[in-house]
């Protein structure tokens, strides 16, 4: 493993059409029980529903994930260390140490882990490290219809997601906390009235 | 097939959902045969490859604990789905006995083939078109339950089946306009892979996109400009735009000449164009022309076209005459901005500005789909758009690149035996006739197979009371207990599409394998191998030899399809031919004139020669005296394709019930709040399902997105609702839809469930 690599993705809410197949191949990869990634309607009180008033209206999606924090807080908030940040960046949570006891859940400020009752465990997105280890990209990524995921190692200026980050105006989620993220959203283009 | 290790198979086949040109190509690792998943295959060009939401959790329909596991026939009444299981043998020995007493007693056309949507397979399809032609049955044609009246306008405007190669094939080879129109469509949930990528491609390349549709869809909030109009007032906004066009003098004259019969001479006492023979010429049928330069009339020729009059009148041996183009001119004088504004609810200045956009853009694509066309007059909806774009020169007319579209040999399929007579062909609106009141001949026997038939058509009770008793037997091939199936004589078990071979020439431009990944399970077959063992017994066994990879072979057998043998195809997916560097092929219109008819002589007796504007039929689209104050229109939900999938518990997780879509404005009036029960009715029958409250439809519009099984309603369904009334202008152009976007309805807050 490459020492300086740091793994992470942008994601573009341009290309973002809400269809949760990102969700969906996300929990059938990882045969999980909640979900991983979540799509947040950016819009109404209701999923999938826009906000404004008719017919001057707008509606984003948001998918929200684990974001392989640079300084991340479930790590430091696990008492079994069952919580691990890999040299590449990928955050893990290692079952074989987890106690269940859920600290992590509550010390993570995106809501992006998730319990399992039945295995009494915590889980979430590892970036498809099964994958990403055989040279494959995550899952998630090449079923994403509108295909609005990229992924690759932040620290490579030359990378697609460098390119993107630098080349587009990106967000992170909640910069407040101090975590860093590695998950970028890039926002909607500005619309082009008649 | 790839081998990644001893035991795991990794096969490559594609999904035949009736998404159909979306066609995702998938690679399915099996073990012991047993498939454990299912990934995006590659395709030549790495942002083909492509899934969806539906497509990954395909697999919990192949291992569905309820699917129908061997044959079964009917043991209680119909529609209590109590079923007794039987033999194979038993099964084909019924349906030959029920065949021969009907064929007797009445004909064999009194047994009818009704086959829903096929999606992209091909033999599956023709495997039953190959027998309904052996023996001279019926074949029900599937087009008219949501997809004639796209068909009928563009018969009528382009002479061709489909419109997209004239206003969205250039799109389809990533030719990005610099403005794209999408009309009544939303391709982000119906057609995501196959369009919305390429809408989504073109943006980034500096595509501006305004997007037409009652529903503030997924697709409406990617468009830069969002157009709300009331459903079916379409053709009133297409001819306020042509208003603005005309008023602005911002035609495209030349355009308008060259391919269009808007310069042809229309008599105004008849309707009909001016021909030869009104002006004593040899040439009797030829089309006549003022021609400008002379000041006098001439018949029309390809080198005279070009300066013939587009507007005024003339006189010609007494006979008063106007070009074609300056009839639709007259016509559009009614729907000036305001006027159309009142029809539409779409605000002037927007009208306006759109018009001014589509004149003054060097290129726009138009983007239409079936859910446009889903209204009484959809067909003239479309050629409404169709006019609109012609006007003003945004039709193709050649491709200057591209691939050459993939022919089949569908010939043995339609016509086995070519110098006897072939199947009859009947309309699926038709056959409500047929079946009820034996109108034009009885229908005894129905064969359905990939449809849901009750689900999906119209005006459910009618189904269950009147068309469903009047049969002497009814077939189904089915992988579950659909609400159709449950009025079966005889249910067959049929295979998924991992249990056997097809081929699907999609998405364009390719050309794919829908590969056998398992051995059928349990008891079941595919459909080609039910009609081939059902042939043998009919003693045409040797129309089908070699079962499903016989019939592939047979519809592969065109010159169109060299270069991709099915051995190639097991491995990936095959580009089609391109046309020649610097080619210039012309698409033709096989219209009479052979021209875009603006103004379409066939339909003067029904007054529709132009695209006028006609009310919906039911529809309440002004403060009307209509008893139902709501129209009801229904659209596609990214959770299922049509009924399938509507009991996949992946997606049931994500969507988990049928919602009425109401704008807080009609809400508040009648006291509802989201997740409320509510009943929406007409005079037909009732529904009761929860309320959304949404900003996302237009006040005066319910939307419940269909294919949702009768049994997920608390009561009724959405076709519950749905009329089956027969519009006679598309049953003459080619056969008459029904009009789900065309529905009045009136919305309570419910009482308490009924059922």
């Amino acid at each position: 493993m490459i020492n300086n690599k740091r793994l992470g993705m942008v994601i573009d809410q341009e290309r973002c059409i809400g269809c949760e197949a990102c969700s969906i191949s996300c929990k059938i990869e990882n045969n999980t029980v909640d979900y991983w990634i979540k799509v947040e309607t950016q819009g109404g009180t209701e999923k999938d529903t826009p906000r404004g008033r008719f017919p001057d209206l707008a509606m984003d999606f948001l998918p929200k994930l684990c974001n392989h924090c640079e300084n991340p807080p479930c790590v430091d908030s696990c008492p079994e260390d069952a919580l691990q940040k890999r040299d590449d960046g990928i955050v893990i949570i290692n079952q074989e140490f987890c106690s269940g006891c859920q600290a992590c859940i509550t010390a993570c400020p995106y809501n992006v882990i998730v319990f399992d009752e039945n295995k009494n465990l915590a889980e979430k997105c590892h970036f498809c490290f099964h994958r990403v280890d055989q040279g494959l990209d995550p899952f998630c990524l090449i079923c994403c219809e509108g295909q609005a995921i990229h992924f690759g190692d932040l620290n490579n200026t030359n990378s697609r997601v460098s390119k993107l980050i630098s080349g587009k105006n990106t967000f992170l989620l909640k910069t407040e906390e101090g975590t860093n993220p590695s998950v970028y959203y890039s926002p909607p283009r500005p619309k082009k009235r008649l | 097939m790839m081998n990644n290790s001893k035991d795991l198979k990794v096969i490559r086949t594609a999904c035949p959902a009736h998404c159909g040109i979306d066609c995702c190509g998938i690679l399915a690792h099996v073990r012991d045969n047993r498939v454990i998943k299912l990934e995006p295959a590659d395709f030549p060009d790495e942002k083909d490859r492509r899934i969806c939401l539906r497509g990954l959790s395909s697999l919990e329909i192949t291992y569905h604990p309820d699917r129908i596991k061997y044959p079964m026939k009917r043991i209680g009444e119909r529609g209590e789905a109590k079923f007794k299981r039987i033999t194979w043998d038993e099964a084909y020995d019924t349906i030959i006995s029920k065949f021969k007493r009907i064929s007797e007693d009445y004909s064999w056309k009194s047994i009818a083939w009704v086959l829903g949507g096929p999606g992209s397979g091909t033999t599956k399809f023709g495997a039953y078109l190959r027998l309904a032609s052996l023996t001279q049955s019926t074949r029900v044609s599937a087009w008219g339950y949501g997809d004639a009246g796209l068909p009928c306008g563009s018969r009528v405007i382009f002479g061709h089946h489909f419109p997209y190669m004239h206003l969205f094939g250039e799109f389809w080879q990533r030719k990005w306009p610099d403005l794209l129109v999408i009309w009544g469509s939303n391709p982000a949930e119906s057609m995501p892979l196959q369009t919305m990528r390429k809408v989504l491609d073109a943006q980034e390349n500096g595509t501006q996109v305004v997007v037409i549709d009652p529903r503030f869809t997924v697709t409406a909030s990617k468009a830069d400009e969002y157009i709300g109009l009331k459903p079916g007032t379409d053709s009133a906004f297409a001819l306020g735009l042509m208003h603005v066009i005309f008023q602005k003098k911002m035609c495209d004259l030349e355009f308008v000449r060259e391919f269009t019969n808007g310069s042809y001479l229309v008599r105004i006492d008849t309707g009909k164009f001016l021909r030869g023979k009104d002006v004593g010429s040899k040439k009797e049928n030829a089309y006549i022309i003022w021609h400008e330069s002379t000041d006098s009339y001439k018949a029309m020729r390809r080198s005279n076209v070009r300066e013939a009059c587009l507007f005024g009148t003339f006189k010609v041996n007494e006979i008063e005459c106007k070009p074609a183009l300056q009839m639709l001119k007259d016509l559009t004088l009614q729907y000036s901005p305001k006027q159309t504004s009142e029809i539409t609810g779409v605000k002037e200045d927007l009208i306006i500005k759109l018009t001014e956009k589509i004149a003054t853009t060097k290129k726009v694509i138009f983007y239409t789909h079936m859910g446009f066309t889903r209204t009484f007059h959809g067909d003239i909806s479309l050629r409404g758009l169709i006019s609109v774009a012609s006007i003003t020169g945004n039709v193709t007319t050649s491709f200057s690149s591209g691939y050459m579209p993939a022919v089949l040999n569908w010939d043995p399929f339609l016509k086995a035996i070519p110098e006897k007579p072939s199947f009859h062909r009947m309309g699926i609106l038709n056959l409500y006739d047929a079946v009820i009141s034996g109108d034009p001949y009885p229908i005894k026997a129905v064969w359905f197979s990939f449809i849901n038939f009750l689900n999906q058509c119209a005006n459910s009770n009618k189904i269950i009371n009147e068309f469903f008793p009047k049969l002497d037997f009814i077939i189904q091939t089915e992988l579950f207990m659909t609400p159709t199936a449950r009025y079966a004589d005889l249910l067959l078990p049929v295979c998924s599409f991992l249990e056997f071979s097809d081929f699907l020439p999609h998405p364009y431009p390719y050309l794919q394998l829908q590969q056998k990944v398992i051995e059928p399970l349990y008891e079941s077959k595919s459909d080609a191998t039910i009609v081939a063992e059902l042939a043998e017994r009919l003693e045409f066994g040797e129309y089908f030899k070699g079962g499903e990879e016989g019939l592939i072979d047979l519809i592969m057998d065109h010159s169109s399809l060299k270069g991709a043998s099915k051995e190639t195809l097991k491995n990936r997916a095959v580009k089609l031919q391109p046309l020649p560097e610097g080619a210039n092929f012309p698409l033709s219109f096989r219209t009479p004139s052979g021209k875009i008819e603006l103004y379409a002589e066939q339909l003067v007796e029904d007054g529709q020669a132009l695209p006028v504007y006609l009310p919906p039929i039911e529809a309440p689209v002004s403060i009307s005296k209509n008893k139902y104050k709501l129209t009801l229109i229904n659209g596609h939900s990214r959770f299922r394709t049509h009924s399938m999938f509507a009991n996949v518990q992946s997606l049931l997780n994500l969507n988990p019930e049928p919602v009425v879509d109401i704008n807080p404005i009609d809400a508040q009036k009648r006291n509802i709040a989201t997740d409320d029960l509510v009943t929406v009715f007409n005079d037909r029958a009732r529904t009761t399902l929860k309320a959304r409250i949404t900003e996302g439809v237009k006040p005066g519009v319910l939307d419940i997105t269909e294919g949702w099984w009768i049994e997920q309603f608390k009561e009724g369904s959405l076709n519950h609702l749905t009329h089956d009334i027969i519009n006679p202008v598309q049953d003459k152009v080619y056969e008459p839809n029904m009009h789900m976007n065309d529905v009045a309805v009136e919305i309570t807050k419910s009482e308490g469930e009924k059922k």
